[in-house]
């Protein structure tokens, strides 16, 4: 409550800053070298500790493995693995040598944390300077209790988020910078730690990728058309139909609710790698649906479901839905729930049949709700590695793709590029074009959807 | 404009007869079939694990014999295959992530549905778009990353990876946070209420259908997951997940012997599934007379 | 305002935290790793990570105890991980410092283990080993003519199982023979040509090779001794009793609806159990190309047991290598899981001579090719190749087909 009274200064952390630098005292000065001095001798003791603490942990670091990291980066390592021989022992000693790999991780990891420390070491100064405006504007500055009582309340977003920032840091963001920094370098089959280095190769991947060779440049089109063509039908098939089965169990009159819904549940429940093996297994050719289908004379020759490319493709879409309609039933149950009755009631009053009642009711109110989830199913279907690998292995293979197979989204492509080959660069140039042409077609269908638009105003 | 006709969802549904006799009969039958489409595979899954001959094919549907030694050496037979150490591994990582992901994916869902701030949209765009990278090539990053911490090969740093990006999924759940009025946030804090004491007292309770689907889709998760806990376990046997395990059953070697056996333990994998699934249903019977909003 | 020993404690803590950057920064940077062998002779206790296949836990387990009792003089700590010999390779090059220090890995993984360095070089009791084993295996453990391995097992290729009730010694001599025997019976003979594995049989019978050079694929499928190989191909695949299949669908028809099958010694037992008295096996046949018998080839495949290049005790984890695939262990391993051996002596010995299954297989090898020179690039455009002759698609020529595989495969 103290901030609202003092200059409108305060409000701007660069300003901030620099007018520490410019105005601030002698205290506040010696902060720029000690962090938290500012706010220890000014009565914000616990906090500007917590300040000191940080750089002391920090300047550790460095000085015990971040300066080797740091120091390799742009190399990536200047030697490797070396052997020498032992003529005692009639062996080899092997010596030790720079990993590149895990140069370029821990390096990655080592510059955020200086990134973060740049930060950190700013708001010090600046909680310092605070305390020394609010200190001669005659105020207390906010006492330690005090701030935490605000993490409950008015930075209650900041509590709430501290966790998982946390976690998204570590186990996403961090990997992820790795990956994509692997695509500018020349980490495959023939450079692999720990004897060989690899090291920094800028644009190359991504020359060679559209450039060098009319195969590999023609299957990726194909391919990416397909994963479009793909990403398309199973979103939405899976969507609609979810949303319709949800609707006729949820309907009024019929019993038994729950017990329809576990039956379809009980496919989430044995997991997708053991129930894709038995569609496939039940699916080929020798498999007991043709022999099934033989014996009842309806077919004389088996279905190439799996080994015929077009029936594949129809065939893994088809397998999708039962996998993901179960899914999308779930949320769509839930979220159906909480649709007013009274909306449907005044309609029927109206003289509105069932059909005009979903399509001007609940189909407005589902896509605003899920509109989200709807963008994130299409993306995650570009990327849907299990139900096609699993299912089909991407194939059936055919020459006329470099090294994939008919049913081979990109992702599944760039998987066995990298685990054949073990060509990591390569495998992340593509990962990136992939996230790219995703990222972009999500943020724009998102931001323009009525879902944020309208966000505040629907409730 | 509900006021005016709260009266009349009263009134019983007089007036529907034959018509709607007959369209639930309709709907029942289409039910059922969907029901036996969607069901094949597992009462396939589930005939396999019965069946006494082993290999991974078989030129018949229904087994020659009928066995439950398949779901018994499961339990017995745990020199190679040690079943009842990997389902407790499972068990207790599904709680443990579940519980989590949970807290993690509600707390950051409020919050961008509620609580304005200035990070907010840049912070839920790039949320949005962090997920669409293909995951597994940044896994040996994690694996090296938790191994500086010293937590590789543990069941730990299994949870942790498998709950660490969980806040990611914010979006299903916010959008059901959205609908609920801001009116009942209001009133709320002119009594007096701390935000955070709104978000557990009166947000969280109005929110349990969305809470099932959060903690039913984060206990599946480690049940069904191979890959991750593959890099993470290398090869620490003891410590392997169930869908791993079940994984090495199938080898060239192993497959003929074993199938069967594999059947019979991914059958069980469903049943705690399947269990919190039920005991949770009771939550989704709720707010059909008009969700979230009461007097 | 401040009172002046607050100043003073601001001042004393910026100096300390200078004086505490300077010297950080100053400090040392590499550490000096020196993995050196010597120690090991007073060291009296000895730490090593043994990663086998899970079938082979159980002997495992009886070699470490054998050899414990061998070497008395040292304490030794084995502990045993269980990773497949197919992934061996993958897991070492995840984190070679948390590897195992002897781990068996299959023979093709060798090129990828070795320009990770990730092997060590043998250089102890070389060339006993290298008497004592078969020349495929050791030649498949060498590169550049140093032993990267120890050869463990010579088990891993391929050759045909027939079903004596259906198809006489005779007929199985022959592709054409098996087929017409096969036919007039109404059963079918399978074979996954589908399979890059499989399918070079054809080619590599025919004389067609496949090498390694400047780390890239080099192959010859497409030149005319090729094409006569890719034409038995499709006679092949496009006669009646001919059928495609895995595993599975083998070891589930045999002796029912299948009269042969090319497959490896893993499914010995199981088609054992089906046909009974009516078991043979026997090298793979011949084909006709050209109107000339061709004798099919196949691929030869090791196991091998490799020595981690960052082990902390070099000595012993080479000197347990050598023991787990010495003669002994060998002849043990074979008379537990029947598993063929590299060793001369042992794969000479009556016993392994009368196992019908190693007899087929011993009599294949002299026709098998390494696998060592196949690289990844090699096996997805010769599925797709076998796919097309399985699917009877001909509607490109076989010239065509070819060249577009090899186009693929030199990638």
């Amino acid at each position: 409550m103290e901030d609202i009274n003092v200059s409108k200064d305060i409000t701007n952390g660069r300003t901030l800053f620099f007018n520490a630098l410019k105005k601030g005292n002698l205290v506040t000065k010696l902060s720029f070298i000690v962090m938290g001095l500012g706010c220890i001798l000014r009565g914000q003791i616990v906090k500007g500790l917590i300040f000191l603490a940080i750089q002391v942990g920090f300047i550790a670091y460095i000085s015990n493995t971040g300066w080797y990291y740091l120091s390799n980066l742009s190399t990536l390592g200047k030697s490797a693995q070396y052997k020498v021989w032992n003529e005692e022992l009639q062996i080899y000693d092997y010596i030790q040598g720079d990993n590149s790999m895990l140069i370029l991780l821990f390096g990655v990891i080592t510059v955020f944390i200086c990134l973060a420390m740049i930060v950190v070491y700013a708001k010090s100064v600046i909680e310092g300077y605070k305390c020394e405006l609010l200190r001669n504007a005659g105020k207390k500055p906010t006492t330690f209790i005090e701030d935490v009582k605000n993490l409950f309340d008015k930075n209650f977003h900041k509590t709430l988020l501290t966790l998982p920032v946390i976690g998204v840091v570590v186990t996403v963001i961090m990997p992820l910078l790795f990956m994509i920094l692997m695509a500018f370098t020349n980490f495959d089959k023939t450079h692999q730690p720990p004897g060989k280095l690899f090291t920094w190769v800028g644009l190359e991947n991504f020359r060679n990728l559209f450039s060098s060779d009319a195969k590999i440049s023609g299957t990726f089109g194909k391919i990416l058309i397909w994963t479009f063509i793909w990403a398309v039908f199973a979103t939405f098939t899976n969507y609609i139909f979810g949303m319709i089965l949800a609707i006729i169990i949820n309907k009024k009159g019929i019993k038994f609710k729950g017990f329809w819904r576990t039956m379809f549940v009980l496919t989430i429940a044995v997991p997708q790698f053991v129930t894709l093996m038995l569609m496939q297994r039940m699916f080929q050719d020798v498999g007991p649906v043709n022999i099934i289908l033989q014996r009842l004379g309806l077919i004389s020759e088996p279905i190439q479901f799996l080994t015929n490319g077009t029936n594949a493709r129809i065939f893994v879409i088809l397998v999708n839905m039962w996998v993901g309609i179960p899914y999308t039933m779930l949320i769509t149950s839930g979220i159906l729930m909480n649709i007013p009755e009274d909306l449907y009631e005044s309609a029927k009053i109206d003289g509105a049949g069932p059909v005009t009642a979903f399509m001007k009711i609940t189909l407005p109110y589902m896509l605003f709700v899920t509109t989200p989830y709807l963008i994130t199913q299409f993306v995650g279907n570009i990327n849907n590695f299990n139900v096609i690998y699993l299912l089909t292995g991407g194939g059936p293979a055919t020459l006329d793709y470099y090294q994939a197979g008919q049913t081979d989204l990109l992702v599944t492509w760039l998987y066995k590029l990298t685990v054949n080959e073990q060509n990591y660069s390569l495998g992340s140039t593509i990962g990136i074009i992939v996230f790219l042409i995703s990222a972009v077609f999500s943020l724009i269908a998102y931001n323009r959807s009525a879902s944020v638009q309208k966000e505040d105003t629907f409730q | 404009m509900m006021d005016k006709y709260k009266f009349v969802s009263n009134k019983k549904t007089t007036g529907y007869g034959m018509r709607t006799k007959i369209a639930n009969a309709i709907i029942y039958v289409i039910l059922t079939v969907l029901s036996i489409i969607w069901l094949f595979p597992l009462v396939w899954l589930i005939l396999q694990s019965f069946r006494e001959e082993p290999g991974a094919y078989t030129p018949y549907i229904l087994p020659k014999g009928y066995t439950l030694n398949n779901y018994i050496k499961l339990f017995t037979e745990t020199k190679l295959f040690n079943y009842p150490r990997w389902f407790m591994n499972t068990f207790v990582v599904a709680i443990f992530s579940c519980i989590v992901s949970t807290l993690l994916v509600l707390g950051t869902s409020y919050t961008f549905s509620r609580l304005r701030f200035k990070a907010r949209k840049p912070m839920m765009n790039v949320a949005l778009i962090l997920g669409m990278f293909p995951g597994f090539m940044s896994m040996i990053a994690v694996y090296h990353i938790l191994k500086s911490f010293g937590l590789q090969q543990s069941l730990v740093s299994l949870v942790i990876v498998y709950s660490g990006g969980s806040a990611l999924g914010y979006y299903i759940s916010k959008g059901f946070f959205d609908t609920i009025p801001k009116a009942l946030d209001e009133a709320a804090i002119i009594d007096g209420a701390t935000k955070s004491q709104v978000f557990w007292k009166i947000t969280l309770p109005l929110s349990k259908p969305i809470i099932t689907y959060t903690v039913l889709t984060s206990f599946i998760g480690p049940w069904v997951d191979f890959i991750f806990v593959s890099v993470i376990m290398k090869d620490n046997y003891q410590n392997y997940t169930i869908a791993l395990g079940l994984y090495q059953m199938i080898t060239r070697e192993n497959i003929y012997n074993y199938f069967t056996q594999f059947c019979a333990g991914a059958v069980i994998i469903a049943i705690p599934i399947t269990i919190l699934f039920i005991m949770m249903q009771k939550y989704y019977v709720e707010g059909v007379t008009g969700g979230s909003v009461k007097g | 305002m401040l009172k002046k020993s607050k100043k003073a404690v601001a001042l004393v803590l910026t100096a300390a935290m200078a004086s505490a950057l300077v010297a950080g920064c100053g400090k040392k940077d590499n550490k000096d790793n020196n993995n050196s062998g010597n120690g090991d002779k007073q060291k009296t206790k000895v730490t090593l990570k043994v990663w086998g296949a899970q079938e082979e836990q159980e002997i495992l387990a009886e070699m470490i105890k054998s050899f414990k009792e061998a070497n008395p003089d040292k304490e030794y700590d084995i502990s045993l991980g269980v990773v497949s010999e197919a992934d061996a390779k993958t897991k070492v090059l995840e984190d070679p410092s948390a590897a195992a220090d002897v781990f068996a890995f299959a023979n093709d993984q060798i090129w990828d283990l070795y320009n990770a360095d990730a092997l060590y070089e043998i250089t102890r009791n070389k060339d006993k080993v290298i008497a004592a084993n078969t020349e495929g295996s050791i030649e498949a453990a060498t590169i550049d003519g140093k032993l990267y391995a120890y050869p463990m097992t010579a088990d891993n290729g391929y050759f045909l199982y027939y079903d004596k009730s259906v198809i006489s010694d005779e007929d199985a001599k022959t592709l054409d023979g098996i087929l017409a025997a096969a036919d007039k019976a109404g059963k079918q003979v399978v074979m996954d040509v589908s399979n890059g594995w499989y399918i070079a049989s054809f080619f590599l019978g025919a004389g067609c090779t496949l090498s390694v050079k400047d780390g890239k694929q080099v192959c010859d499928f497409n030149n005319d001794k090729g094409l006569k190989a890719a034409e038995a191909i499709k006679a092949f695949t496009a006669h009646k009793a001919f059928k495609t299949g895995d595993d599975p669908y083998i070891t589930g028809g045999m002796g029912d609806t299948i009269a042969a099958a090319v497959s490896g010694t893993w499914n010995a037992e199981a088609i054992q159990q089906k046909l009974g008295d009516n078991f043979a096996a026997t090298k793979l046949p011949t084909f006709t190309a050209g109107g000339e018998q061709i004798q099919m080839g196949s691929f030869a495949g090791y196991k091998l047991v490799g020595v981690n290049s960052q082990t902390k005790s070099p000595v012993d984890a080479m000197d347990f290598a050598e023991w787990i695939t010495n003669e002994q262990n060998q002849l043990l391993r074979f008379q537990k899981r029947k598993i063929g051996p590299s060793n001369i002596k042992v794969a000479e010995s009556d016993e392994v001579k009368k196992n019908v299954v190693l007899a087929a297989l011993a009599e294949q090898s002299k026709f098998a090719v390494s696998q060592k020179d196949v690289l990844g690039s090699y096996w997805a455009p010769a599925e797709a190749f076998g796919l097309a002759m399985e699917s009877k698609d001909y509607s490109k020529s076989l010239q065509e087909l070819l060249d577009e595989m090899v186009a693929q495969i030199q990638q």
